[in-house]
């Protein structure tokens, strides 16, 4: 058995005694282990532990769906779903395995975890968006109806100017390149929406087995309706199977349904989930706790209340804990003008708007949007990218040139031309106003899968703090921001 | 004698309709935000003068804020009273962004001593769960009216909504009124739904008219046919009617051109 190949026995060994000292990357389990995973597993996380509860118990892995290899390419769901980084995977972790197995793991597979299957597969910078930034290509057609025309302005990446895979070829495809979603806490991503979207003015998409309207919350673009659906396309996509059986896709839905991921402690803070805590914190808060909570108000907050941790104390553990209830306050009351964010102040708020953090990240527990989620926040669209604001040989994600039709609604702050690296909803919805907007994802378990946004452009907490803080002008002083970065470290 | 007194009214009501046009104010103008200790203030600079429009709120709100990097069509009338947050006070009053983005719109003042927004519901930051108290009572948002009782007998009921200008968007205000339409045709089992789009234009108080797009009142009309029939309105009762032609504005009463009927038949 080679040393990566994490079976089941040695989970349940081992995860019991995790230490500190343990690389995270020790964990990642291999498309077709088998074995049992404990129901309660706790994984070393750069800042503390991240916990996996599985409220149906322990699961067997063995011919399991979510692990078992399904298609031609050796991926099984697990493979970008981890459960030690937070059912995702880290981009160090995706380094670690390539160092190990000299690229030859399946997530390495040449369809969507290299920049293009088109080039050398062995070669590491073949796959430098996964290495670097943990990002998975995702291929997508423009929409038959959509209200513009896309070029491509530049490619690093090769694939959307190669003759097979690109957009001038035979089968023309727009491939942008986003962070795997975790697959877990989806009770919440998954609570129904309205039947009219806010944002839109318009309907929900459907289930299609019931008619009823969905959270369009699960992906990044929100193209998938359900997990149903989800699973099935991503067996077919970026597992490659032929096929997929409705008992498979039952048995993987079943199984994401019931996981619920949140840290559950940190090296300075401690244990996250001890009683009398905040009630927000770790994995069982998460599995009891309602979904389609709207948590933008001052009595029943986004992640509930820290005034456990604001007494006053001498130890380095308090002093933590009080920094987190600080950035809790931060996050909930601390006013900017937000401004320029399709969906947000395009809907009837206003722009600018005077509000907070959670004003959008309003879902209780996971900071999602309860309305169907999709921004504009800016990272995809220049000149707010968070791509280098100059030209710089080091920019990694394509840039596509976005023209609007004359008859569309134009994009609301861009306007008709729009230079952007993931044109994100639009590329689903076919409309203007949607270019570079994507769906919120949660906040939890982010210590075990960093880089963060879709487009896995912060490396770190700090640079996600820095975007917002350049983004709305918040002018946060230095503790303001070490505040934030530990609030969102222990969720 | 006779003749007096209808030269007399004529004067009068000459006078009135002068007095109502001299108080209406339709102009395109940037937005100005004015901060203020609570929440912002949206303001309008037209003829020297500068005007209050409204404040920030929430989505539950009648009246929505412009936006920066837009134009605004103002449409309203000047009524008497203290200025608010130093602009003379229009009301009622409709605004409707313009599509196109124009980077001149980008002004915001910040708060002077003196200068107070009204006191609103919703606080800048996170909601409350004591709501201040708004003098002269204010009704309750919309969005929490009581749901009306559906039964029968059902007669025919026309539902109306008014669009921003050039705008088919349809705010949660708009939207409530599309779903109170699809609930009654359902419940009434409509034989028929038919829907009326118009097109609008306005007159400006500086003699210029503003004309809604060609293709506007199509679009208005296939897009709430879209939403009756998601919500299940039967699709064959569902008819559009699209009227292109124009009423000649009056620089009073357009708002209400930019208009949408649906009327349920049961």
């Amino acid at each position: 058995m080679k040393l990566y190949l994490m079976r089941a026995g040695a989970i349940a060994l081992t995860s019991a005694v995790l230490t500190w000292a343990q690389q995270p990357a020790n964990n990642w389990v291999v498309a077709g282990s088998t074995g049992t995973l404990p129901a309660q597993m706790e994984f070393a996380t750069p800042t503390g532990k991240v916990g996996v509860l599985f409220t149906s118990g322990p699961v067997e892995m063995k011919d399991h769906p979510f692990f078992t290899p399904l298609g031609s390419n050796g991926r099984a769901c697990v493979t970008c779903h981890q459960p030690a980084y937070g059912m995702s995977f880290s981009a160090d972790a995706a380094r670690e395995l390539w160092r190990r197995t000299s690229g030859k793991d399946p997530l390495f597979a040449a369809f969507d975890g290299s920049n293009c299957p088109d080039q050398p597969q062995e070669a590491e910078k073949s796959h430098s968006l996964l290495l670097n930034r943990g990002l998975i290509r995702v291929p997508l057609p423009v929409p038959k109806n959509a209200e513009f025309s896309i070029e491509v302005v530049s490619d690093p990446a090769g694939c959307n100017t190669s003759a097979t895979y690109g957009l001038k070829s035979a089968t023309p495809m727009v491939s942008v390149y986003r962070r795997p979603r975790m697959a877990a806490n989806l009770k919440y991503a998954t609570t129904p929406g309205q039947s009219i979207v806010l944002k839109l003015g318009a309907l929900a998409d459907t289930d299609p087995a019931t008619g009823r309207p969905v959270s369009m919350n699960i992906m990044a673009d929100a193209r998938e309706a359900t997990l149903t659906t989800q699973a099935r396309n991503a067996a077919l996509g970026h597992v490659q199977a032929k096929s997929i059986t409705d008992d498979q896709i039952r048995r993987i839905v079943d199984f994401e349904s019931q996981v619920y991921v949140a840290e559950i402690s940190d090296r300075t803070g401690g244990n996250l989930a001890e009683p009398g805590g905040p009630a927000s914190l770790g994995p069982k808060a998460m599995a009891d706790h309602k979904t389609g909570g709207l948590g933008d108000n001052d009595y029943d907050p986004v992640f509930l209340m820290f005034d456990a941790w604001k007494k006053p104390g001498s130890t380095t553990q308090d002093q933590f804990r009080a920094s987190v209830a600080r950035g809790s306050d931060i996050f909930m009351f601390r006013q900017f003008w937000l401004r320029d964010a399709t969906h947000i102040n395009s809907i009837g708020l206003g722009n600018p708007l005077k509000r907070t953090c959670a004003t959008c990240h309003n879902a209780q527990m996971t900071g999602q949007d309860l309305s169907a989620g999709w921004v504009d926040l800016g990272t995809n669209n220049y000149p707010r990218w968070t791509e280098p604001p100059l030209y710089s040989e080091a920019q990694e994600l394509p840039v596509f040139k976005v023209t609007c039709k004359a008859t569309a609604q134009p994009h609301p702050y861009l306007g008709r031309v729009i230079y952007t690296t993931d044109p994100g909803r639009a590329l689903i919805s076919g409309r203007c106003v949607d270019v570079g907007s994507i769906v919120m994802q949660q906040f939890r378990g982010l210590s075990a899968r960093a880089p963060y946004f879709a487009n896995g452009s912060a490396k770190n907490l700090r640079e996600l703090v820095d975007y917002y803080d350049r983004r709305f002008d918040m002018r946060l002083a230095e503790t303001d921001k070490q505040d934030l970065i530990n609030f969102l470290g222990v969720l | 004698m006779k003749r007096r007194a209808i030269k007399r009214s004529l004067i009068l009501a000459l006078a009135l309709v002068q007095c109502t046009f001299a108080q209406q104010r339709s102009f395109v103008a940037c937005p100005i935000v004015r901060d203020t200790k609570t929440v912002p203030c949206f303001l309008a600079e037209y003829e020297g003068e500068t005007y209050y429009l409204t404040i920030q709120q929430d989505i539950q709100a009648e009246l929505y804020p412009p936006q920066l990097l837009h134009e605004v069509l103002v449409e309203g009338t000047v009524v008497a009273g203290p200025r608010i947050c130093g602009g003379i006070p229009l009301k009622p009053v409709k605004l409707s962004v313009l599509p196109e983005v124009s980077p001149a719109c980008n002004t915001i003042l910040p708060a002077e001593p003196g200068i107070e927004a009204p006191p609103t519901r919703r606080p800048a930051g996170p909601s409350t769960r004591q709501a201040p108290v708004i003098p002269g009572g204010a009704p309750p948002p919309a969005g929490r009216a009581p749901q009306e009782r559906l039964t029968a007998p059902f007669a025919e009921r026309e539902f109306k909504i008014t669009y921003d200008f050039d705008s088919t968007f349809l705010f949660s205000r708009d939207t409530r009124v599309v779903s109170q339409a699809a609930t009654y045709a359902n419940a009434a089992k409509a034989k028929s739904v038919e829907i009326t789009a118009h097109r609008g234009a306005s007159l400006l108080s500086n003699g210029r008219i503003l004309t809604e797009n060609q293709a506007i009142a199509t679009q208005r009309g296939e897009r709430v046919a879209d939403i009756l029939r998601g919500l299940g309105a039967d699709p064959a009762s569902i008819k559009v009617r699209v009227i292109t032609d124009v009423a000649k504005p009056d620089g009073v009463t357009d708002p209400q051109n930019r208009l949408l009927t649906i009327r349920v038949t049961p």
